[in-house]
């Protein structure tokens, strides 16, 4: 919601809090053991305070960081988390996490845009799959019956996607809203 | 101070090379694996990346880097194998499928592509400080506000992993349910991650001002603590890299247009 036309210190700072967000989500999504991955909040939640580019950088350091820590696969998937928060950042601007209704709506456009971003990607790299059982189990289903090698990716990686980011953007739109509003305005960038 | 990293404290001579030559090594064989739709090409750069792996005696920590892609790999053999539209020429049947021989030698050159790419990546990241790459980065020109960005991350997530245990003990002691249906789970997500955000977005706010008090924003040149030194080796090991990266971009051209 910010015009971030520069990079403050304090912005500066919000980018490693919220790579450690996204850690922090996925580590708590698996230790309780929930279906999904929830490792794209810290991104969204820069993107809402500190406006698309913040957003994008954060995105874009995530899975440099993941890529050197854990696993060098998710270095070619920092464009999706670029697109992640580019959109979250737009759409925060044009006040689309206002109502919950207007959030859901926000939620399938970040899983679309991460989608389509995603699907060259898997092409090139997996020859379309994803790496999540159920999204793959519906690849093979697809290319058995001779469906498109990019239709039958797009659907693997939308089940998984769908789900997963319109959480992701449901939860961050609920901290948000609960964040103190000093805190708020300290990371919202010079106007 | 705990940092997050998977290097391995060594002194081979792939340690002491300069991390830009190591990270151009992984960005430059990756781009030539793709260039190339041939196994040929990419099982050279592998078992080229696999020898350096060993000789940086970090070839054990590779195999659970490649143990993370394990199940995808075999799943894309299978899928490919079974369901590639190319397919034509039986290879051999198994429980009463019959697998092909395009599939399954599409899937082997997808293989070798990003097996390549995790070994190539890993002798960097087993063999390199993360802190001395990132060092590395701003002594060759990028933003050293950046630098601490990347450098700063690394810190913070295990500090807040450390905070994370502190949350989750807290809740747990007031009675949150970390079991049970999926509907109790997710309500514990938000319980156990909410106080983070709030905490370490508090942090963050005094760490912007501490540094700020520190000097941050100051323009102008920055001196190192730690230089990193570029060796001879490393000279020549990036003049080679980059004349392989010609040869193989105006190769590429010539069979394109021909």
């Amino acid at each position: 919601m910010a015009k971030n036309s520069k990079l403050t210190t304090a912005i500066l700072v919000l980018i490693p809090v919220a790579v450690g967000i996204n850690y922090a989500g996925k580590l708590f999504a698996s230790a309780l053991k929930l279906p999904l991955w929830l490792d794209s909040i810290g991104t969204m939640l820069s993107a809402v305070l500190a406006g698309p580019i913040v957003g994008a950088i954060s995105g874009a350091i995530n899975n440099i960081i993941y890529g050197l820590t854990t696993d060098p696969v998710s270095f070619v998937y920092a464009l999706t988390s670029i697109g992640i928060g580019v959109s979250v950042g737009f759409l925060a601007k044009g006040k689309m996490f206002n109502n919950a209704f207007r959030t859901l709506l926000s939620g399938l456009i970040v899983a679309l845009v991460a989608t389509v971003i995603s699907v060259p990607i898997n092409v090139v790299f997996w020859g379309g799959q994803t790496g999540n059982v159920w999204g793959d189990a519906l690849f093979a289903f697809l290319q058995s019956k001779n469906v498109g090698i990019w239709v039958s990716s797009f659907f693997d990686e939308i089940v998984v996607d769908l789900v997963d980011k319109v959480l992701c953007v449901f939860i961050t739109f609920g901290i948000f809203k609960a964040l103190p509003k000093t805190l708020v305005y300290t990371f919202k960038g010079e106007e | 101070m705990k940092v997050l990293s998977l290097y391995v404290e060594n002194d081979t001579f792939i340690h002491k090379l300069e991390p830009i030559t190591k990270l151009l090594y992984a960005l430059i064989s990756i781009v030539i694996t793709f260039l190339f739709p041939s196994i040929m090409v990419g099982a050279v750069f592998v078992a080229f990346s696999l020898l350096l792996a060993i000789s940086a005696k970090v070839f054990k920590r590779m195999l659970l880097l490649l143990n993370v892609v394990l199940i995808v790999l075999l799943s894309m053999v299978i899928i490919q194998g079974l369901f590639y539209r190319q397919n034509v020429t039986p290879a051999f049947k198994l429980w009463g499928l019959t697998f092909y021989k395009e599939g399954l030698l599409y899937s082997l050159l997808l293989i070798v592509r990003v097996v390549n790419m995790i070994i190539s990546f890993g002798v960097l990241i087993l063999t390199t400080r993360p802190s001395d790459l990132v060092d590395n980065l701003v002594q060759k020109g990028l933003s050293p506000r950046f630098g601490y960005v990347l450098a700063s991350v690394l810190q913070i997530i295990p500090q807040m992993l450390s905070t994370t245990s502190t949350i989750t003990d807290a809740q747990r002691s007031r009675g949150l349910e970390t079991e049970g249906n999926l509907f109790q789970r997710f309500s514990a997500f938000f319980a156990l991650l909410g106080p983070l955000v709030l905490n370490s977005l508090v942090e963050a706010r005094e760490r912007a001002m501490a540094i700020e008090i520190r000097g941050f924003s100051v323009e102008g040149k920055r001196t190192f603590v730690r230089q990193i030194p570029e060796t001879k080796a490393d000279r020549w090991i990036k003049i080679s890299l980059y004349v392989a990266f010609i040869v193989a971009v105006v190769w590429r051209i010539i069979l394109w247009v021909m």
